[in-house]
């Protein structure tokens, strides 16, 4: 083989599998969610009446009463036909509320699916993010501080504590359970502030601070297994601590290669890629 | 005739009088099947914003391409009528009831609407609904603000805070620079419901809130459509009694003296509602 088709055949390969990162990558907001893909999710049993549906996308959570199906979060548009089938294996009852936890395509793709059935419901910040964004499947219903639902004698309460991953993250309670769906205020790839749509890393941990009153053992994180209360305890503390460090770290006059390497190397949810690649924006927003 | 045989006939005919007196003055909040005729008048407010008054509260119908918002609907026995009205101006149906309190009178037919009518009110109504045993409490309750979102319309449904209820919400129509006020405004004096956590003290503030909203047209609880100028003088009339009583109560002025004046300068007759459900919880208040 003569050099130059090494050469050339090399760049192939590395423009080629630069194509494959870019693709696997984008965004899942809006047209993207489109893609000719299979579903590929699992249903489990979380609690009485509540199952966790994890596989693509964000996290969702059914919860089954005998007037209908409260859902939280409905994946990727090429999901939708999948959670119908996986709820149906559960019960006979039809999906009467949507909550999304916030705009993100991962978390509202098959809104569209859904709209003309149920009644879909987000904070007013994250509808108007998808309004901006010209996201499908916006709700027709929307809160600013706290919204419940009363479905089949069941309870199910969404709140709005501030800011964090968006300016319009609710968590989703299931009070009689003590569970929460706690959306990507709490996903398990660590912090990861969209600032195009209002997010915030200064403000994170006192989001989670106003969670953390509510009283429920178990998290159904926005992305990621199934945990206990404590992860989201941890995910404060690291939440809090991220910011904290920044500060401290550009007043002793450290630069942001430095910055940088404090959250390569510490393991955990520290070692965070989300907080490296956002860092201008990050400590932009705490020069403030 | 015997004497004993009048007598028993006296006590038979006081007895059914009393019946009758207990059965015409209940309050309409039991939800009763009151075999009543409907007597409602349909008025156009401006562009697609209609109102029903007559029996009970105002009712408030607006109109959009993708269906009906109503806020508030009367007693029982006005839902065929309020859907009669509703129908001689569109033939979209009624997808979304707002109620602005718990008061039979402004939540009476919600029973009545077909499952696929989404009702809501603030969660303190709700609780309110439940604590009476009142039939047709809302699936949906919010504690601030919520949005609905319909046809290209917008509706916005706030809490202010407490007054006639610890419930009221008021309904805003941005784009038409309309409010509807619930019994926050209603009639000439305050009715304030102490047993539904109403407040004199808090009333004049949650008023003062209301009136920041961009307003020209106000559709109050009970009366004719009115300005937004009227909110004001409203809010000033529930300030003074709320002065002139505090003052009464600091010159030790006895029980009778303070019901004489709220009779001849407010209007609070003995035997009407505002007395009855509002002076001596108004007393308790104002001495706190």
């Amino acid at each position: 083989m003569s050099r130059t088709l090494l050469v050339r055949l090399s760049s192939l390969l590395i423009l080629l599998a630069g194509a494959w990162v870019a693709y696997t990558q984008a965004p899942p907001q809006g047209k993207d969610g489109k893609q000719a893909k299979q579903a590929n999710n699992m249903i489990s049993k979380v609690a009485d009446d509540l199952y966790a549906i994890i596989g693509d996308g964000g996290n969702s959570t059914v919860y089954v009463t005998n007037e209908g199906v409260i859902l939280v979060d409905d994946k990727f548009e090429y999901d939708g036909q999948d959670i119908v089938d996986k709820v149906k294996s559960v019960t006979n009852q039809p999906i009467k509320y949507v909550l999304n936890t916030h705009l993100h395509g991962d978390h509202t793709g098959s809104n569209e699916r859904f709209l003309p059935t149920a009644e879909i419901i987000a904070t007013k910040n994250a509808r108007d993010n998808m309004v901006k964004n010209k996201a499908p499947g916006v709700m027709r219903v929307v809160f600013t501080d706290e919204t419940d639902i009363f479905l089949g004698g069941k309870e199910v309460r969404m709140k709005y504590y501030g800011r964090g991953h968006t300016n319009g993250d609710a968590v989703v309670y299931f009070p009689a359970l003590r569970i929460l769906a706690s959306g990507d205020i709490g996903a398990n790839n660590g912090p990861n502030v969209d600032y195009a749509n209002g997010g915030s890393m200064k403000e994170w941990g006192a989001t989670l601070d106003g969670v953390l009153k509510l009283d429920f053992d178990t998290v159904i994180p926005g992305h990621g297994p199934v945990s206990k209360r404590q992860y989201l305890i941890d995910y404060r503390d690291i939440a809090t601590k991220i910011p904290a460090t920044v500060t401290s770290m550009v007043r002793e006059g450290k630069g942001k290669d430095d910055i940088a390497k404090v959250f390569t190397t510490n393991g955990g949810l520290w070692a965070n890629p989300n907080v490296v690649n956002k860092l201008d924006q990050i400590m932009a927003e705490l020069k403030n | 005739m015997s004497r004993t045989l009048v007598v028993r006939l006296s006590a038979t005919f006081i007895a059914l009088g009393c019946a009758w007196i207990a059965y015409t003055q209940a309050p309409p909040q039991q939800g009763k099947q009151q075999a009543k005729q409907a007597s409602n008048k349909l008025n156009k407010v401006t562009d697609d914003l209609y109102e029903i008054e007559g029996d009970g509260g105002n009712v408030a119908v607006y109109i959009t391409n993708e269906g009906v918002i109503v806020v508030d609907d009367k007693f029982e026995y006005d839902f065929n009528d309020i859907m009669a009205k509703i129908k001689s101006v569109t033939a979209q149906p009624v997808k979304y009831v707002l109620n602005t309190h718990h008061h039979g009178d402004h939540t009476g037919s919600n029973a009545q609407f077909p499952p696929a009518t989404e009702i809501i009110s603030t969660a303190n109504a709700r609780k309110n609904m439940i604590d009476g045993k009142q039939p047709g409490a809302p699936r949906v309750v919010f504690t601030d603000e919520t949005d609905v979102f319909l046809g290209g319309k917008q509706v916005q449904m706030r809490y202010f805070g407490r007054g006639h209820t610890n419930g009221d919400a008021m309904v805003y129509f941005p784009a038409l620079k309309v409010l509807h006020t619930g019994d926050l405004m209603a009639g000439t004096s305050p009715l304030i419901d102490y047993s539904g956590g109403g407040s004199l003290k808090e009333w004049p503030a949650t008023l003062d809130a209301a009136m920041k909203l961009d307003v020209e047209t106000v559709i109050p609880g009970h009366g004719p459509i009115a300005k937004k100028a009227d909110i004001l003088t409203y809010r000033n009339n529930v300030e003074k009694l709320r002065t002139e009583v505090t003052g009464m109560i600091r010159q030790n002025k006895s029980r009778d003296e303070i019901a004489k004046v709220v009779q001849d300068k407010y209007g609070w007759a003995p035997t009407g509602l505002q007395f009855q459900r509002g002076f001596d919880g108004m007393l308790a208040e104002l001495k706190r």
